[in-house]
């Protein structure tokens, strides 16, 4: 396996998020690195750590050994610990050319964010009066609280970047208009159409989209709702509104979805979610009529069922004679939305079917020179995740555009392969951390935030069962085929090659004893290596030296122990830091006492869990006995180097 | 494979002394398999001694270095240019790579090692002998075991009558060579081969030191 190739984590993620790299700071109790690890990328945590669709967490691989990484909820960690930082000082702008941007989505302010980095002077329209599209307006505060929202937003925006709000695209102004004074023009328009079911009587007051209602209760208003509500949808948008009703104090929801829990976009933990919070399903159920006399009473509904149709695929049809009433004081509609540029005179001419503007390719050029469009105007609804990808895409084809750059080559990540069967028999069992909730009772009656977040313990813990695929061992070419690593490898990775010895990195658990182990030095671990080893020792002793001259002492501790312990930065006082103190070889147990140190302590860890990093106490022990061995030769006192527990 | 041990750190260090710059300097052949004399082992070797001087109050520049092969010129004239800053090279390569180098460069070389023998490992990491270098092998004839090198008495006609239970009188944990020899002929079926009596070895074909040249071939 190339040791560039990356975690599936990594490679699931549309804008390649390094997910090892934040999960493993939090690990060691870093969550400063972590955000600034996550925000090279995402300029939306807050919003990404909740509402994410996780494509990362289905190709985690330690779901092969018990249940993915809770990933999302750590990224909601690292942004809620962090909240307020500033973001970095920008000089610029650095280049003279003005950009509009028209929507203030994810796809849109992403795209500002990045051009703002990139140093171009940015303005974005927003045709409401509230900045975040579907961020702000579609999604219910219980699951998205707005606060969240505009956290994210205030930094982007602190970068520098106009916005004017209540400007709309064909109502204020036009494109034309905007290529007067800008040099690109970039449409994130969205797509909040709502699609409305084929059936009788669904002008009848009383049925509503759940795009306005959602934005009405959040906007703070309380429209009627009655007693009895119909939810009619599947996608996320349904079981919001569902749950936003319960809220609101309907006694019945019921939400009809025509398919299977199977195929139901939203997933099963939101439906449990919603369970628990009283909400009714009825899957294979479809609308056919509104029923009432000058507003909705009853729906009249059918029962749908899958046939063969001779191909792969099963056809979805009413069953005959199965109609079936369902009361509803209201009915919304959540079955899907379509974008709405084709409402926009002017883009009739880049609007496609379905509304949608068509592109000419990845980077969202369209047929006007100048213009770009991205986000889920060109796509159809996506996740959030898609919209920032696409924004991301588009700010680097307009910055190519503006610097008469080629276009970029896009090279598909080389990702690791599955874990073998006998490596994950031996990878230890630990089940992954539940996000705390709030209690149903204060659930139903307010719109607080539902999820809680992980307690500092629960992140780290639950970081800590990375596997941080990938940062394994290294063979150079100074292997000398002795074949050491063949026999101390815990989890029997190394193999004999013809030449030299041979690592798998995607089978390697980057545990690290082989390199301690390796008499050639050949072999360097991706999670701490060599030379940043030896960088961190030499901080620690000029750090010693700086306190007490000579007879300093050094202490090696475990990071992933100390992690556990404050929310404080751990600081280089403490002494060296290691990723498991199996580790610290013998050279940097001696090193220090060439600088005078008069004493060195290894911290035990004691871990009440056992380290994923197998038999490390045993190595440690080995690596310590050997060390003393030599300082007794030399004739120092063996006792300078000990084991302590704290 | 040549297997070597470094010598005690103090009749290392009594050595050394004296020179203030000082080059401790590996090979990367069969040292290294045995984790005798590699990059690790220098660096260890390198940073006892600088702990030993700061512990004395001497003052000694120690440099650490490795060499592929120290046994080839083509290695050992890669260094050739840097030799002048230093006033000795400390070598933990085998007796032939002190050799090579102190022919080489203009500097004393120093061995860190005693060169052992010429050995293989079994994968615990224990290096036994196996070959005394005879010039003139007959494993054809002894089921691939030595007799002269895994006997103590290098007997070429044997079991004596020094044997116990299949193991030899010197030490219990070590099993009789031509018992071995004698096992492993009878699983092949060729114990008639048991029946040739062996003629006093040619110990001319030994003749120090030893010499070959791949050219004349």
């Amino acid at each position: 396996m190339s040791i560039s190739a990356m975690p599936p984590c990594q490679a699931a993620c549309p804008i390649h998020t390094d997910v090892r790299g934040y999960v493993s700071a939090i690990a060691r109790g870093d969550v400063e690195t972590a955000i600034k690890i996550i925000r090279q990328v995402n300029p939306f945590p807050s919003v990404c750590g909740r509402i994410c669709t996780r494509a990362c967490e289905s190709a985690c691989r330690r779901g092969q050994v018990d249940e993915p990484i809770a990933i999302a909820s750590l990224k909601r960690f690292a942004a809620d610990q962090t909240r307020g930082m500033k973001p970095p000082y920008r000089t610029g702008p650095y280049y003279i050319e003005k950009i509009a941007i028209v929507g203030s989505g994810p796809s849109g302010l992403t795209a500002a964010h990045d051009l703002a980095l990139l140093g171009y002077n940015v303005t974005v329209f927003e045709a409401h009066d509230e900045l975040g599209g579907m961020m702000s307006r579609g999604v219910p505060e219980y699951r998205l609280p707005k606060k969240v929202v505009m956290d994210d937003i205030d930094y982007i925006l602190s970068l520098g970047i106009e916005t004017k709000t209540n400007m709309a695209l064909g109502r204020d102004f036009t494109i034309d208009e905007l290529l007067k004074d800008y040099n690109a023009v970039f449409l994130a328009l969205g797509s909040e159409r709502s699609v409305f079911p084929k059936c009788k009587g669904i002008e009848l007051p009383g049925v509503i989209t759940a795009v306005e209602f959602l934005k009405q209760v959040g906007k703070g208003e309380r429209p009627y709702i009655g007693r009895d509500v119909v939810v009619i949808g599947g996608g996320h948008t349904a079981i919001d509104a569902a749950r936003t009703c319960v809220r609101l104090g309907a006694k019945n929801v019921t939400v009809i979805y025509r398919r299977t829990l199977k195929e139901m976009p939203a997933g099963k933990t939101e439906v449990e979610e919603a369970e628990a919070e009283g909400i009714r399903f009825k899957y294979l159920s479809a609308p056919v009529e509104f029923i009432g006399k000058g507003r909705v009473e009853k729906i009249r509904c059918v029962q749908m069922q899958y046939v063969a149709d001779g191909s792969m695929r099963r056809r979805l049809v009413p069953v005959e004679n199965s109609d079936f009433e369902l009361k509803a004081d209201m009915a919304i509609i959540a079955i899907g939305y379509k974008p709405k540029a084709d409402e926009i005179k002017e883009i009739e001419v880049i609007s496609g079917k379905k509304g949608a503007i068509v592109v000419k390719d990845d980077s969202g050029a369209t047929n006007i020179k100048g213009v770009f469009a991205g986000g889920d105007v060109v796509s159809g609804p996506m996740s959030v995740i898609d919209a920032i990808a696409s924004g991301k895409r588009v700010a680097d084809a307009i910055h190519r555009y503006l610097r008469n750059l080629p276009p970029k080559e896009v090279v598909e990540p080389l990702v690791l392969r599955p874990l073998e069967e006998r490596i994950v028999s031996l990878i230890v069992k630990e089940m992954r951390q539940k996000m705390p909730t709030l209690p149903i009772e204060e659930r139903i009656n307010s719109f607080k935030e539902v999820n809680l977040g992980f307690s500092w313990e629960q992140a780290v813990t639950e970081a800590q069962r990375c596997l941080s695929c990938g940062s394994g061992a290294i063979v150079s070419d100074e292997c000398i085929a002795c074949f050491n690593c063949v026999a101390v490898c815990p989890y029997g990775v190394p193999t004999a090659g013809e030449e030299k010895a041979k690592i798998d990195l995607s089978q390697c658990q980057a545990c690290g004893i082989c390199a301690a182990e390796c008499p050639a030095s050949a072999i360097d671990v991706k999670i701490e290596t060599k030379e940043e080893s030896k960088r961190k020792l030499e901080k620690a002793i000029k750090k010693a030296k700086e306190i007490k001259q000579v007879d300093f002492k050094i202490a090696f501790y475990c990071e992933y122990e100390e992690a556990f312990k404050s929310s404080e930065k751990t600081s280089t006082e403490k002494g060296v830091g290691k990723p498991c103190l199996a580790r610290v070889d013998v050279s940097q147990l001696i090193k220090p006492f060439e600088e005078g140190s008069a004493e060195i302590e290894i911290n035990k860890c004691e871990y009440s869990r056992e380290c994923r990093f197998k038999g490390c106490e045993e190595w440690v022990k080995k690596h310590v006995e050997a060390a003393r061995k030599i300082l007794k030769d030399i004739g120092i006192d063996e006792n300078k180097l000990k084991i302590v527990t704290e | 494979m040549v297997v070597a041990e470094i010598k005690p750190f103090n009749e290392i260090k009594d050595m050394v002394r004296g020179y203030k710059r000082l080059m401790v300097l590996g090979c990367g052949a069969c040292v290294s398999v045995c984790f005798t004399g590699g990059k690790k082992q220098v660096e260890l070797l390198a940073s006892s001694l600088r702990i030993s001087n700061k512990k004395d109050g001497i003052d000694v520049e120690i440099s650490e270095g490795i060499l592929a092969r120290q046994c080839d010129p083509r290695f050992v004239e890669q260094i050739k240019d840097s030799v002048d800053k230093y006033d000795a090279i400390l070598s933990m390569g085998c007796g032939a790579g002190v050799q090579k180098i102190s022919e080489i460069l203009n500097i004393p070389v120093l061995p860190a090692m005693n060169t052992m023998f010429i050995g293989a490992a079994d994968n615990d990491g224990n290096f036994m002998e196996m070959c005394r270098a005879c010039g003139d092998c007959l494993l054809s004839l002894t089921a691939g075991i030595c007799p002269l090198t895994k006997c103590p008495k290098g007997l070429l006609n044997g079991p004596c009558g020094g044997n116990k239970d299949g193991m030899c009188e010197v030490s219990p944990d070590l099993p009789c060579a031509w018992v071995r020899i004698y096992e492993k002929l009878k699983a092949m079926g060729k114990l008639d081969q048991l029946k040739i009596i062996f003629d006093p070895k040619d110990w001319s074909k030994t003749q120090r030191p030893g010499k070959f040249c791949n050219k004349e071939k």
